[in-house]
């Protein structure tokens, strides 16, 4: 079956991309790896005229380390983002939320932006990027924006990125010092599928032992990927035992507002993000 | 629109329409039909490929994504009409029942070879894992991979 004619525009430059996006009629969809897109609009739900695709453009696949801060161009492959040395050494959580996404041939096309801007609650690298603090680079015909990764999904498969915006890049701030952080993701059907719930943890202890900053944030937990800020409540101050451990993924599991589909119902939802927080945080400690 | 890019090792230039995928070129276009269309959405892996070496679904990618590359798709395994190591080892084994999954198997098994030529039964099976095959004959498609590879 093929797909519904559209037209393809292949800019080279971003102010160029931006430009033939707020003068087209008509759908207009900007398409990165195509891994969402494409299966879509072979789905017939969304039929856009035009795609304005992202390859072309020189720079949107550089990986840098900018003062201290990890810049990851839109168009950079998840494959290629979990094999860079310097993703693995500085932000092995980032690299790791980006390996656990789908399959090999499914990372080589996969984009990091791609990912952002497709909004599926149950992505991997987002809760990575929440517990990291990224920000979130997004042009227009204007000029630019940086978007805090927390105020960027703002609703069910919705973004902060505008029509006639595009998302160049995301920044991720440094790892604290001495932070420990992880992430789990519980697929019950297949190890390829996306999360029923992802949960992705980044926590720092004290000299004591006690939890001086606390991360957390859960995919498949609710309409868009979340912070689970009553569960980072919970724990800060305390040490991680098992009761302050139980007493967290309770929280998590209270404040998380999860739907119900094929993959499992909201109450099937919100006990596996009990279980996984539980088993994330004692993992960390 | 306008492509130049090398498909099995041979330069091709060619016209295609916008909306087409790399499948739709293959199959279409070049009537090379060993790349299959299976569920049309990236997930069964039986038209998987190797762009720049690296496997990606043919589903999925425009056409326009080949301009300079260099695709790989199953007929451009054998050499002088001589089967290569996984394709002979996928035969020894009994890997194919249908035959369907092959190609798509045939060719993400290559790309990890390459990557990591002496893997682990774990690591094959973590290459495949995008690659469904109905008929459930994983047991002896993995056999096949670790046969072809080089011993651990």
């Amino acid at each position: 079956m093929r797909l519904r004619p559209f037209a393809l525009v292949e800019p080279e430059t971003i102010p160029e991309a931006v430009e033939i996006l707020a003068r087209l009629d008509g759908e207009a969809r900007v398409i990165a790896g195509g891994t969402a897109l494409v299966p879509t609009m072979r789905l017939g739900l969304v039929t856009p005229d035009r795609l304005v695709s992202l390859h072309r453009i020189a720079g949107l696949s550089e990986v840098r380390v900018d003062k201290g801060m990890l810049e990851i161009g839109a168009m950079t492959s998840l494959s290629a983002l979990m094999r860079y040395g310097i993703v693995r050494d500085g932000w092995p959580l980032l690299a790791h939320a980006a390996a656990r996404v789908a399959t090999p041939s499914i990372r080589s096309s996969a984009t990091l932006g791609g990912n952002l801007c497709y909004a599926e609650a149950a992505s991997d690298p987002a809760p990575a990027l929440l517990c990291l603090e990224a920000q979130v680079r997004v042009a227009d015909s204007v000029g630019e924006r940086v978007v805090p990764i927390g105020e960027f999904f703002t609703g069910f498969y919705e973004t902060a990125v505008a029509a006639g915006e595009i998302l160049t890049a995301v920044r991720v701030p440094p790892m604290p010092e001495g932070a420990r952080a992880g992430y789990v993701k519980f697929c019950p059907r297949s190890a390829e599928d996306k999360p029923l719930v992802g949960v992705a943890a980044l926590v720092t202890l004290d000299g004591a032992g006690r939890v001086s900053d606390i991360r957390l944030a859960l995919a498949g937990a609710a309409p868009t990927p979340i912070r689970a800020r009553r569960a980072e409540a919970a724990l800060r101050g305390e040490t991680l035992t098992d009761a302050a451990v139980r007493a967290a993924a309770d929280a998590a599991a209270i404040e998380a507002d999860p739907l119900s589909d094929l993959m499992g119902s909201a109450d099937y939802r919100r006990e596996m993000i009990r279980v996984w927080v539980r088993r994330l945080l004692l993992s960390l400690r | 629109m306008r492509l130049d890019f090398t498909l099995n090792n041979r330069p091709y230039r060619l016209e295609a329409p916008d909306h087409w995928t790399v499948l739709d070129l293959l199959r279409d276009g070049l009537a090379l039909t060993a790349t299959k269309y299976g569920c049309g959405e990236g997930v069964c892996g039986t038209c998987t490929v190797l762009l720049d070496d690296e496997p990606v679904r043919a589903c999925l990618v425009l056409a326009a994504r080949l301009r300079g590359r260099t695709l790989l798709t199953a007929e451009g395994l054998e050499s002088n009409g001589a089967p290569d190591r996984l394709q002979s080892a996928f035969a020894r084994a009994g890997a194919a029942q249908c035959g369907f999954c092959t190609p798509g198997m045939l060719l993400s098994a290559r790309a990890l070879l390459a990557a990591n030529p002496s893997p682990t039964e774990h690591d094959v099976r973590e290459a495949l894992a995008g690659n469904l095959c109905r008929c459930t004959g994983y047991t002896k498609i993995v056999e096949a991979v670790l046969a072809a590879a080089g011993p651990r």
